[in-house]
């Protein structure tokens, strides 16, 4: 492995990474806060991404009225899962888990059904290829990952220094007293999940025109969310952050070296080695 | 009361298996079963037999076996490219509909229903791009209807080679028994060019990934003029070529896949769309058969027709007639009257079976073969060769 | 008591021999899917949910199938070496994941059913992504058993083995303690007065490790295939939609869930993405109205009377 390939797998395992953030984001919040492992997430994710073919692509709506409304819609649909799936099963865990396993799997089952297992493609966002240092990357990758960094620091400010984090932030540590000092837990439980989704279907909005969209683009997707938030502990902006840009370096640079079966198994590997050594994670509260 | 639920449950299930079993086959219907991807990343293929068959079975209308009088129903079985569900695919077309003859698309899957067919005889119109592994002397009802990899590089490649000035050829291929496969036989061959071409490198791709970064950059590095796609699917090829036009390659591609067609391909990757070569794509038709089918594909279905549909409809036809000349539906009796036998209404042009000595069995069909260019982001004829292999 | 189970041993021992063999095909993956799910009911008893339990099922069924074709050995072999294979591993992943909790340890489950997936499909040696062909039916007094009907007396008696040692396995003195784990205050203060938790808990899922292997292995055999395809994630959570469908309030449960689950599955085949979204849309319906499981149905039909 020469040095240029190694620098192009870093380049491109950062991008991926941020990539992953934001997505893995969505679960993390949704988790901290609401107690909720979201199964459907990855649906969610695909789902932003086909709103965008539907909308720019098949009906010729102008890109921004696209965006915007794949954005309101996720969020209008994560408010509506909070309040009729996840708010009556609060507190049965088991329940929950399972629930959420099943919106994903009708969310996937109809998208396979109303959208054909064609591929679709969505024109690139742009264009056009950046060289430097020997390393090339595609500028709507470096595109989506400056909107995803953005968004990642935008979570955060919103977290730590608005009234509404502050009230998600006492949820998370104990609803009770939080309640009992008047932070209406329902409306930010419904928010929080509204954001979460938001960030998942943003995510794919932006990546649709990297690859190609199809209904089953939310599996891969969602694994490694999940490995990400565990790795940096349900619950942490900053350990999603780190695991995710880790994540992403190892998949990238393991594919590289050893293919892409075996990164698959080295990021899974890692996974399994934090949960038995650190179950919660690098940056979680035990 | 429990034991009851149980009790009650397990009679239940086995009375539902009971009662949703089909009736007796009626006699007049000679069912053809479409054993191949309806959904998911393959469905062009499957979708395209189950017209191609369509097709045949109106033009065959009613004919005649023993005596008796016979319309042929196409029956669909998605498999998504699975092995696991084709082999449940093909137990209930043989268990459970009563069905004898079948179209089986992909060699990928044929490693676990060759076993079951060679006990039922099962005559499987197999298409599929791997050679020896399927056709040969110990599944005699097998015969693959459309070329094989083999054929396709031995008729093709040192001609076209040399007519692009192909000098370095890397292979990209799925990572699967085709791919291992097929890259063997191509560097095998380029051995035989000896020195007008050279095999540089081969890497490998999963079905279904959808970034190719890590394998081109790999090959990328070999500096190839030329990179074999195998039968990687359209929307594969198309990412392939935009990923590796963004990486700087200029060079071209070749695809051996039954199914590839521009439009995705210069949807998503441009001007690097050209010089996407394919092995299986007409850009002018063979026979006036071939246009004819086109237009009623196009005003039957709504949609052009492509690849399988042509190969699928000169199968059904073929057979037929074999089963009619043989006097019996039996498929040991069917398959060696149709081994021997040509046939002169294929739409690419007259079929005949060959491969005896490279395979071991008549079992692999030889019809005229295109290859076809992309220029413009359109398909351009490039070459067109019968292919034959002994 | 024992009319009832004389009729269901009738039922389960002759029905077959009346039907066609596509009810035989039917009723012999109803078996195979059964003894599963009651594995991963055992495990949602203690508090656990496993979403990887088709990992531990192709570890038994590639056993089966690398011991039968590339070892060449007799089947009987590779289907009692199956449950040791998956036990074992259950064992070992068990020791090192039961101290975590509820979603921890299920995406532990999940993770290892995922690698093990991926490194059947990455190396060739164990098959491959096309996974291994030809395995051989096992024979019996000398008769091997190629038929629907005939397979489908070793799946019961293998089914009947797998419940019934997990059955049994709950009545004891180990099975009850096991009730005490569902959370961790109830498990802090049965290690309290003196019970290994961990160590139960290990032993537990390895039971159920050992039961989805043995199972795997005749699963292999009737199928003469295994492939990275089949004992997928996807697979796990059909696993526990049947155990959640079915009802978690006895043994029954799981059998009833997996029952009506497949036979409805079988036929809706043709369909494809369809059974998936029945199966979901039946779970959530479950779920958030009958959410104690088709077992329930009866006496929520009596008390609304």
């Amino acid at each position: 492995m020469t040095a240029a390939l190694l620098a192009q797998g870093l380049v491109i395992g950062l991008v991926n990474g941020i990539l992953y953030v934001l997505v893995a984001l969505g679960l993390t919040l949704i988790y901290g806060i609401v107690h909720i492992v979201n199964f459907a997430h990855g649906e969610v994710y695909m789902l932003g991404a086909m709103g965008i073919y539907v909308l720019h692509v098949a009906a010729g709506w102008p890109l921004p009225l696209a965006m915007a409304a794949v954005l309101a819609a996720s969020w209008a649909a994560g408010v509506a899962v909070e309040r009729a799936f996840f708010r009556p099963l609060r507190g049965q865990w088991l329940q929950l888990v399972v629930a959420s396993v099943g919106i994903s799997l009708i969310a996937q089952s109809l998208s396979w059904v109303i959208f054909g297992a064609q591929e679709k493609y969505v024109p690139s966002y742009l264009p056009g290829v950046v060289q430097a240092f020997g390393v090339r990357i595609q500028l709507e990758r470096l595109l989506a990952a400056g909107v995803a960094l953005a968004l990642v620091a935008g979570l955060y400010a919103l977290v730590h220094r608005t009234r509404l984090g502050m009230a998600m932030r006492a949820i998370e540590e104990d609803e009770e007293t939080a309640r009992m000092l008047g932070v209406d837990s329902d409306r930010v439980a419904s928010t929080t999940v509204g954001l979460g989704f938001l960030l998942a279907a943003l995510g794919g909005a932006l990546v649709a025109p990297i690859y190609s969209i199809n209904p089953g683009m939310g599996l891969e997707t969602i694994l490694m969310s999940f490995i990400i938030v565990i790795i940096g502990g349900l619950g942490s902006i900053t350990g999603t952050v780190l695991a995710g840009l880790l994540i992403g370096i190892l998949q990238s640079i393991g594919a590289l070296a050893f293919g892409a079966e075996a990164a698959t198994i080295l990021v899974f590997g890692a996974m399994i080695v934090v949960l038995i050594l650190r179950p919660q994670g690098l940056m979680g509260r035990a | 009361m429990r034991r009851l639920l149980l009790t009650a449950g397990m009679v239940l299930t086995t009375s539902l298996g009971v009662l949703t079993a089909p009736p007796a086959l009626a006699q007049k219907i000679f069912k053809i079963g479409n054993l191949s991807p309806l959904s998911g990343p393959g469905a062009a293929f499957g979708i395209g037999i189950q017209h191609g068959a369509e097709m045949a079975a109106e033009d065959i209308g009613v004919f005649q076996v023993a005596g008796e009088r016979y319309k042929i129903e196409v029956l669909p079985y998605d498999t998504v490219y699975d092995p696991a569900k084709t082999v449940a695919a093909l137990n209930r077309a043989l268990y459970s509909d009563d069905i004898k003859y079948g179209f089986i698309l992909g060699a990928g899957v044929h490693g676990a229903i060759l076993p079951i067919i060679r006990q039922s005889r099962f005559f499987d119109m197999f298409l599929g791009a791997a050679g020896k592994s399927v056709t040969n002397a110990e599944n005699p009802t097998v015969f693959r209807f459309m070329a094989s990899s083999d054929q396709l590089y031995s008729t093709f490649t040192a001609a076209l080679y040399q007519k692009l000035g192909v000098k370095r050829v890397a292979f990209l291929g799925p990572n699967d028994d085709l791919g291992k496969s097929d890259v063997r036989t191509l560097r095998e061959l380029i051995g035989t060019l000896k020195g007008q071409a050279e095999f540089v490198g081969e890497d490998y791709f999963e079905r279904g990934a959808k970034d190719f970064g890590a394998p081109l950059l790999r090959l990328l590095a070999l500096k190839p003029d030329a990179i074999d796609t195998d039968a990687a699917p359209t929307g594969t090829v198309a990412l392939i070529a935009k990923q590796a036009r963004e990486l700087g390659y200029e060079g071209y591609f070749f695809s051996s896949t039954a199914v590839l067609e521009a439009k995705p391909i210069v949807d998503i990757a441009g001007k690097g769309a050209d010089k996407v070569i394919a092995y299986r794509v007409w850009s002018k038709p063979p026979t006036p058969l071939y246009e004819q089918l086109a237009e009623r594909h196009q005003k039957k279905y709504g949609e052009p027709a492509l690849g399988t549909v042509w190969e699928a409809y000169g199968a059904t036809r073929w057979v037929v007639e074999a089963i009619q000349k043989a006097g019996t539906f039996d498929t040991i009796k069917v398959a060696d009257t149709l081994a021997a036998s040509s046939f002169a209404g294929h739409p690419f042009g007259p079929a005949s079976w060959g491969a005896e000595k490279t395979y071991g069995a008549r079992r692999q069909i030889q019809t005229p073969l295109p290859a076809s260019i992309i220029r413009d982001g359109k398909w351009e004829p490039l070459d067109v060769r019968v292919g034959t292999m002994e | 008591m024992n009319a009832a189970r004389l009729v269901v041993a009738l039922v389960l021992a002759l029905l077959p021999l009346l039907t066609p063999t596509y009810a035989q095909h039917v009723a012999i993956v109803v078996l195979i899917n059964a003894a599963y799910t009651v594995g991963v009911y055992f495990m949602l008893r203690m508090g656990y949910l496993t979403l990887g339990h088709a990992g531990y099922i192709a570890l038994g069924a590639y056993t089966a199938a690398l011991v039968s074709t590339r070892l060449g050995w007799s089947p009987w072999i590779g289907i009692a070496l199956a449950p040791l294979v998956a036990g074992a591993a259950g064992w070992g992943l068990g020791s090192l994941t039961m101290r975590l909790r509820g979603i921890y340890f299920s995406l532990s489950v999940f993770a290892f059913g995922e690698i093990v997936n991926a490194t059947f499909r990455a190396v060739p040696a164990l098959g491959g992504p096309a996974g291994v062909a030809g395995l051989p039916r096992p024979a019996f007094a000398g008769i091997a058993l190629e038929s629907h009907l005939a397979y489908y007396y070793l799946v019961l008696a293998a089914a009947l083995a797998c419940g019934t040692f997990l059955y049994r396995l709950q009545g004891t003195r180990f099975g009850f303690a096991l009730l005490t784990l569902r959370t961790a205050d109830e498990e802090r203060l049965a290690q309290s007065i003196g019970i290994d938790t961990p160590r139960y808990k290990a032993w537990a899922f390895a039971a159920c490790c050992a039961a989805a292997g043995l199972m795997g292995a005749v699963h292999a055999h009737y199928l003469r295939f295994v492939g990275p395809s089949i004992f997928t994630f996807l697979y796990s959570t059909d696993l526990v939609v049947f155990a959640m469908v079915g009802g978690l309030g006895s043994f029954a449960g799981p059998l009833i869930g997996a029952a009506v689950l497949t036979a409805l599955g079988e036929q809706l085949f043709s369909v494809g993405y369809y059974k998936s979204l029945v199966y979901a849309v039946i779970l959530i319906a479950i779920i958030l109205a009958l959410p104690g499981g088709l077992l329930s149905l009866p006496q929520r039909l009596r008390r609304a009377r």
